[in-house]
């Protein structure tokens, strides 16, 4: 969250916030920038009218409207956020077949996807094969939270083996490139998934490190799960400021975020989602899986909340 | 003296102001399903459903009948030609289904024509760059940033009127109520002073409103605020328990029959007082699926009418079904 930035800090940029228009502002019980903005400005201007000078005074009130004024997203109107999704939100082919069909292309930079299901419907497998396949067929990295030491090296070399003809000497160098664009990192709670967030986005702010493309968090649910329930409010304050966090990373820097959630049993023997009501409103798009009859390794894919996707679609998708 | 006279003179009849408001302030109706009440400038309507249930899309919809102009090179769209600031909350807004559904309505509207022509996927492009150039949008992620919008909102109000003839005319937020567990949880009371001025869930409330009716005085428009809510959600029923202290509303929700009685208030009083029209919408139980399409019914809270709706949403929008 915004750090309280106290007014102090300010006057080295801002030279009009002096200490006597602080003296001022302490007066009213203002102490740094967030608190002007719970604070009424037409009001602080009037009483600045009364004070013995009060030009000064007002012209820091209006150099403080125009900190604030940089402190929200700038507006932009239809047109440019259209420039903005062709040009810098591409499609990234998720390497399943079925997930491609079913939404035009595949995962979306700039979206936050879900994929939701009981355990061994796929999960994991949907969240290994698109690394492998981002990291192979896309310039950038991929970063993969695994929380549930999921992340298997092994696996991502069998689907590129798929892939590519096994005769070919070419495989071991493309497993090797690939592996080294895959960043996997163990988290175990959900301080550490903030702080790696946070650092996330402040390399992306100053440009370091090489471009992500991907982020796959597995499992996120088993993340955030622990610290909700009790009745308190904090963890869902922590759920739903990570949501922000990925939401922000995903649009502001182009990236595709693809997350898990698993289900637990619910009132009355249904199964529900681990990240209910509060979390429904954090993903773009959610897909549900589900294993698929007797047959081993087929799971069915449809979904459930699109942007301008219609839902319910169901697809077959088979795992080898 | 005949200064001070005039000054006591009848300005104008109940009549001529009438006319006049009805004139400046003119009512306007809404596409499904916010047709049933005529709403104009100054109104708070809040939309409260679960999600999912194609709130975001009403907004589109209501947004995409503001934008397009009445008539455009002889052909009735029946739009109001004026702009719409739309702030993001949720941050999961995508223009692909803002520029999907208006091509889709200017095709439309274009539908005699434009088939007889043999020309399917044409449209016009010119009308779509002028609508969507009405069309201004903005994020937040979390309070700090929402204030800080609202705070600055008239410089950009301002923008627009110097920019172009057509005035805002509606405000969207969506949804009001996405920091609520972030404000919830911020620290109380920082430092010693108690008449420091702390942000909370209550101050920040106060202050967006505060905010929006200053901005509604210089700038009238229409506000139209989705909200989230939660269905038989054990938690949060006891939530509102332990928590409705203030809330009078509550109460007056829950007397209103066991259909609602899981619908539950999170907002602060400041919020809930300032919204004039609200308007619930839920999924309808059972398998009234309608031709595979999930169904919503609506039933307007505030005012109380009678009447309910029910829609579905398909490839065309939100359409009402009986």
């Amino acid at each position: 969250m915004v750090e309280m930035a106290p007014l102090q800090a300010l006057e080295r940029e801002y030279p009009l916030i002096d200490s006597n228009f602080r003296g001022f502002c302490a007066s009213r019980h203002i102490f740094t920038v967030e608190d002007f903005l719970v604070h009424d400005l037409h009001a602080l201007e009037a009483f600045a009218e009364q004070h013995y000078a009060p030009d000064k005074l007002k012209q820091g009130i209006s150099q403080i409207f125009s900190i604030i004024d940089s402190q929200h997203r700038p507006w932009l109107h239809g047109l440019e956020l259209l420039e903005d999704a062709e040009q810098n939100k591409c499609i990234l082919s998720a390497g399943w077949e079925s997930i491609d069909v079913l939404l035009q292309g595949g995962l979306r930079e700039g979206h936050v996807t879900e994929l939701v299901g009981p355990s061994s419907s796929g999960k994991t497998q949907v969240c290994l094969q698109a690394a492998a396949h981002v990291a192979r067929n896309y310039s950038g990295t991929v970063m993969y939270f695994d929380s549930g030491n999921s992340f298997s090296p092994k696996r991502i070399a069998e689907f590129l083996s798929q892939s590519s003809d096994p005769a070919n000497t070419q495989v071991n160098k493309t497993v090797q490139r690939v592996m080294r664009s895959i960043v996997c990192h163990s988290i175990f709670d959900i301080f550490t998934l903030l702080d790696l967030l946070h650092q996330l986005i402040n390399n992306f702010k100053s440009q370091m490190g090489s471009r992500i493309r991907l982020l796959v968090i597995d499992s996120l649910s088993s993340l955030i799960a622990p610290v909700l329930g009790g009745g308190g409010t904090h963890g869902h304050a922590l759920m739903v400021t990570a949501g922000f966090l990925l939401k922000e990373l995903a649009h502001e820097h182009n990236l595709c975020i693809l997350v898990t959630n698993h289900v637990v049993g619910g009132e009355g023997g249904v199964s529900k989602p681990a990240l209910g009501e509060s979390w429904k409103s954090t993903p773009h798009v959610r897909l549900l899986m589900s294993r698929y009859g007797a047959t081993n390794g087929s799971s069915c894919v449809s979904i459930l909340k699109h942007p301008y996707l219609a839902t319910g679609k169901t697809m077959e998708i088979k795992i080898i | 003296m005949t200064s001070a006279f005039s000054w006591i003179e009848v300005d104008e009849t109940a009549k001529e102001a009438l006319v006049r408001i009805l004139t400046e302030r003119p009512f306007v109706v809404l596409p499904p399903p916010l047709h049933r009440l005529p709403l104009r400038v100054g109104n708070v309507v809040e939309i409260v459903g679960p999600s999912p249930s194609a709130k975001t899309l009403i907004l589109i919809q209501a947004a995409i009948s503001c934008i397009l102009p009445k008539e455009w090179k002889g052909v009735q769209y029946g739009g109001l030609e004026r702009s719409v600031l739309f702030i993001d909350l949720d941050c999961r807004f995508d223009v692909l289904s803002l520029s999907k559904a208006l091509k889709r309505r200017i095709h439309g509207a274009n539908g005699v024509r434009s088939s007889m022509k043999g020309t399917e996927n044409e449209y016009d492009k010119e009308l779509f760059v002028e609508c969507m150039k009405r069309f201004s949008y903005t994020r937040c992620y979390n309070s700090f940033e929402f204030l800080a919008t609202l705070k600055t909102l008239h410089y950009r109000l301002q923008k627009e009127k110097d920019k172009q003839s057509s005035t805002v005319y509606m405000l969207m937020i969506d949804s009001i109520g996405a920091f609520y567990w972030m404000d919830r949880a911020l620290p109380s009371s920082s430092s010693g002073s108690n008449s420091r001025k702390n942000l909370s869930l209550q101050t920040v409330a106060e202050t967006v409103v505060k905010e929006i009716q200053r901005v509604l005085l210089v700038h009238p428009m229409l506000v139209l605020a989705a909200k989230s809510a939660s269905f038989g959600d054990k938690q949060s029923k006891s939530e509102v328990i332990r928590n409705s202290g203030q809330r009078s509303d509550d109460k007056m929700l829950d007397s209103r029959g066991p259909r609602n009685l899981s619908h539950r208030e999170y907002m602060p009083l400041a919020w809930q007082s300032f919204v004039s029209h609200r308007i619930l919408l839920r999924a309808s139980d059972g398998e009234s699926k309608h031709q595979n399409h999930p169904t919503f019914s609506t039933e307007w809270l505030l005012p109380s009418v009678q009447f309910s709706d029910n829609f579905i949403v398909n490839d065309d929008g939100v359409v009402v079904i009986f």
